[in-house]
C-alpha cells in the first residue's frame, strides 16, 4: 500500500505540472489579444497617449472628471443597469421553472428537452434578433394575425421601445440562464427533499427552505451570465431600440467609432469595467463565505 | 409486551415495471418495538420502510399508524421521522438549523425549540456541536445529528434504513449499542432497515426476514436463529449451517442418505432439510451421550479466534463445526484424521422444504 500511495503521488505531482504547461498557449493568447489591448484602453483613459498616438507619462484624470460629471451618460448608465436588471430577472423567472421542472418532473426525455432548449441558441445571435425583429415589428405576421381575428384594433408597435430592447435581451439570454440552473438543480441531492418532508415540510415549505437556497449558486452563475453581457449588450439596442433605448455599449462604440475620442471612451470603458469586476468579486466573496462557490 | 400495534402493513404490493419489489407483504409491529427488516440487497426492504414513510405509493394495500389509514396522507402529514442511509443532513445549515427545521416546521416556540434540541443533543452526545457546520462532522457525528433530527420531532415511528452502513466496524459496534440504548431512553417505535444480520441480531426485539419482496419469517433473534421457518432463512442467519435433506418416517425421525436422523419433534411430514448449528455438533475421537452419531474424515480446519471451525466429510456431506473455547487446544484434529462428530436430537430442527 505504501509504495503504490507514494508512487501514486509521485505520478500526480508530476502530471500537475505537465498539465500547468499546457495553461501556456492561452496564457499568451489571452495576454496578446486581452491584456495588452485592456492595457491601451487603461493608457488612453490616463490621457497618457496623446493625438500623434504617443506614449507621454504624464497621467491626468481629466476623462474620467469628464465622464463623470456629464449626466447624459450617467442616466445611460443608469439605462443600461435597468435594461440588465429587468432582462436578467425576467430571465430567472422565466428560466427557474423551466429548470425546476427538466430536473424535478421529468424522467424520460430530461437530456432532449435541454438539447431543445440549446439548439436556437446554435443559430447566431445576430440571425435570432432579426428573427425576432420580424414578430416585434408593426407589420409582422403575429400582429396581422392578431388583428384579422380581431384581437387588437390596430398593429401592436414594439420596435424601437424599452420593451424590444428588454423583450430580445431576455430571449437572446435565456440560456445562459437555464443551464446554470439546471446544472446546479441536477446536482441537488433529491433525497434532502424527502428528508424535508418526513420532517414536516409541505412541498411549498420544502422548496423555500431547502431548494431554493441550495440552488443559489445556480442563480447567481445564471445572474453574472446574464447580467454582465446584457449590461454590456450594444447590438440589440442597436437593431431594435431607438435612440432613446442607448445603452453603455453604444455609447461606448460610439466614442470609438462615431466621434472617434479614444481618450472618453477608454474612461467609460474602464469605469464600466471596474464596476462589473466589483461585482462579480463581491459575489465571489459572498458565496465563498457561505462555502457556495461553484 | 405491548398489545397496540404503532404500524400495520396490510398485503403491500409495490412494482416497479416488471419488478415486484414489495410482495404482499403484512407486518404488525408493536408500540416501542426495536423491529428489524432484514434480507440480502435489492429484497425490498428500503421500499417497504419508503412505503411506510409515505415516499413511496403501494400499488395494493393499507398502511396503518396507531390504527389510522394513512395510505393517502403525504409525508409531511405523517407523524414519522427517519434517518436515511446517506443521512441527507441539509448541507447549507448547521447542527442547530439541521435538528432544529423538524420543529420550525411546526411552528414550535423558539425557546421550546432551543429547550428540546438542547435535551436531544444530550441524549445523542453532541453537547456543544450545535453550531459546526454538518460537513465538519466526523461520520458517526454525522449519524447522530441525523438521528437527533428525526428523533427530536418526537415521532410515533422512527424509520432507520441502514443507517450505520457506512460507519467501520468498531464505531458500528458502538453505535448499534448506542442506537439500543437511545431507543430505551426515547421509548418509540423503531423500524431499522439492514441486511447486516449481526446488526438486526444485536438490537431487535423482533426480525422480519425477506427476501424477493416477500417476508420469510417474523420472530425475535432467538427463535430466527433456532428456529427458522425454512432453508432461506436458515441459511442466512447465522454465519454458517449444516442442512441435510429428507423424508419424515414418524414424528422426529428423519430418513436422509446418511441414514435415520434423530431430530426434535416436529409437526411436518414429507420432504424436509433438518438443520443444525455448527456450534451445537460435537467433535471427537470417541464420542458419548449423542442422539446422532457419524463417522467422518477432517476436510479443514481454521483458528478464527474465539472458536475453531473444522469441516468434515460425512460420506460426501460437509458439515461446519464450531469448537469454542482454548481446552480444545490441547487436542487439536489434524487434517485426514478419522472422528467422530454428533448432536443431541434436540439440536436438529425439521425445516419444511
Ligand atoms: N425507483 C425505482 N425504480 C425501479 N426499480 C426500483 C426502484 N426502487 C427500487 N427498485 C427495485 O426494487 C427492488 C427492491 O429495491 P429496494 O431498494 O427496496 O431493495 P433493498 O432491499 O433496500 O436493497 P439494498 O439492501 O440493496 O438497499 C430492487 O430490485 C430494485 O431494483
Ligand atoms: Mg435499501
Amino acid at each position: 500500500m505504501g509504495f503504490s500511495d507514494t508512487l501514486l503521488k509521485h505520478i500526480r505531482r508530476n502530471v500537475t505540472v505537465k498539465v500547468s504547461l499546457l495553461l501556456i498557449p492561452p496564457l499568451l493568447f489571452l495576454a496578446i489579444w486581452f491584456y495588452a489591448p485592456f492595457f491601451i484602453v487603461g493608457l488612453y483613459s490616463f490621457d497618457m497617449i496623446n493625438i500623434q498616438r504617443e506614449i507621454v507619462f504624464k497621467p491626468s484624470l481629466i476623462h474620467y472628471l469628464r465622464v463623470l460629471s456629464w449626466t447624459g451618460a450617467m442616466k445611460i448608465f443608469l439605462r443600461s443597469l435597468y435594461f440588465a436588471g429587468v432582462t436578467v430577472i425576467l430571465c430567472l423567472l422565466i428560466g427557474y421553472p423551466v429548470a425546476y421542472y427538466i430536473s424535478f418532473k421529468m424522467k424520460k426525455y430530461k437530456d432532449l428537452f435541454i438539447i431543445l432548449f440549446i439548439i436556437p441558441f446554435w443559430v447566431s445571435f445576430l440571425l435570432r434578433t432579426y428573427a425576432m425583429m420580424s414578430i416585434l415589428d408593426e407589420r409582422s405576421f403575429l400582429n396581422v394575425l392578431l388583428t384579422s381575428l380581431k384581437l387588437i384594433d390596430s398593429p401592436i408597435r414594439i420596435m424601437y421601445t424599452d420593451t424590444a430592447v428588454i423583450l430580445v435581451m431576455v430571449y437572446d439570454y435565456l440560456v445562459m440562464m437555464v443551464l446554470p440552473l439546471y446544472a446546479n438543480l441536477e446536482k441537488l441531492d433529491k433525497t434532502l427533499l424527502e428528508a424535508a418532508y418526513t420532517l414536516g415540510a409541505s412541498p411549498v415549505k420544502t422548496f423555500l427552505k431547502i431548494t431554493l437556497p441550495l440552488s443559489m449558486p445556480g442563480i447567481m452563475a445564471g445572474f453574472l451570465l446574464v447580467f454582465i453581457p446584457a449590461v454590456g449588450e450594444f447590438v440589440i439596442p442597436e437593431l431594435v431600440g431607438g435612440p432613446n433605448n442607448y445603452m453603455v455599449g453604444n455609447l461606448i462604440y460610439e466614442f470609438f467609432m462615431g466621434a472617434r475620442h479614444w481618450w472618453i471612451g477608454s474612461a467609460l470603458s474602464m469605469l464600466f469595467i471596474v464596476f462589473i469586476l466589483s461585482l462579480v468579486i463581491t459575489y465571489v466573496r459572498k458565496m465563498g463565505e457561505r462555502g457556495l462557490a461553484f | 409486551m405491548s398489545d397496540v400495534f404503532s404500524v400495520e402493513l396490510e398485503n403491500i404490493v409495490k412494482r416497479f415495471g416488471n419488478v415486484v419489489a414489495v410482495d404482499h407483504v403484512n407486518l404488525k409491529i408493536r408500540e416501542n418495538e426495536f423491529f428489524s427488516l432484514l434480507g440480502p440487497s435489492g429484497c425490498g426492504k428500503t421500499t417497504t420502510l419508503r412505503i411506510i414513510a409515505g415516499l413511496e405509493e403501494p400499488d395494493e394495500g393499507v398502511v396503518r399508524i396507531y390504527g389510522e389509514d394513512v395510505t393517502d396522507v403525504p409525508t409531511h402529514k405523517r407523524n414519522i421521522g427517519m434517518v436515511f442511509q446517506h443521512l441527507a443532513l441539509f448541507p447549507h445549515m448547521n447542527v442547530f438549523e439541521n435538528i432544529a427545521f423538524g420543529l420550525k416546521m411546526r411552528k414550535v416556540q423558539k425557546e421550546e425549540i432551543k429547550k428540546r434540541v438542547k435535551e436531544i443533543l444530550e441524549i445523542v452526545k453532541l453537547e456543544g456541536l450545535e453550531y459546526r457546520r454538518v460537513n465538519q462532522l466526523s461520520g458517526g457525528q454525522q449519524q447522530r445529528v441525523a438521528l437527533a433530527r428525526a428523533l427530536v420531532i418526537e415521532p410515533e415511528v422512527l424509520l432507520l434504513d441502514e443507517p450505520l452502513g457506512a460507519l467501520d466496524l468498531k464505531i458500528r459496534q458502538h453505535m448499534m449499542v448506542e442506537l439500543k440504548n437511545i431507543q430505551r431512553k426515547v421509548k418509540t417505535t423503531f423500524i431499522y432497515v439492514t441486511h447486516d444480520q449481526t446488526e438486526a441480531m444485536t438490537m431487535s426485539d423482533r426480525i422480519a426476514i425477506m427476501k424477493d419482496g416477500k417476508i420469510q419469517q417474523v420472530g425475535t433473534p432467538l427463535e430466527i436463529y433456532y428456529r427458522p421457518s425454512n432453508t432461506f432463512v436458515a441459511s442466512f442467519i447465522g454465519e454458517a449451517v449444516n442442512l441435510i435433506e429428507g423424508e419424515v418416517v414418524e414424528n422426529g425421525l428423519v430418513d436422509t442418505s446418511l441414514g435415520t436422523i434423530h431430530c426434535a419433534g416436529s409437526l411436518t411430514k414429507g420432504r424436509v432439510a433438518v438443520m443444525v448449528r455448527p456450534e451445537m455438533v460435537e467433535i471427537g475421537d470417541k464420542l458419548y451421550n449423542v442422539d446422532n452419531l457419524f463417522r467422518g474424515t477432517v476436510q479443514s480446519i481454521i483458528f478464527k479466534g474465539s472458536y475453531i471451525e473444522y469441516r468434515v466429510d460425512v460420506e460426501g456431506n460437509t458439515f461446519v463445526i464450531h469448537k469454542h473455547g482454548s481446552a480444545e487446544l490441547g487436542r487439536l484434529h489434524h487434517l485426514g484424521d478419522i472422528v467422530e462428530i454428533g448432536w443431541k436430537k434436540n439440536s436438529s430442527i425439521i425445516i419444511p422444504i
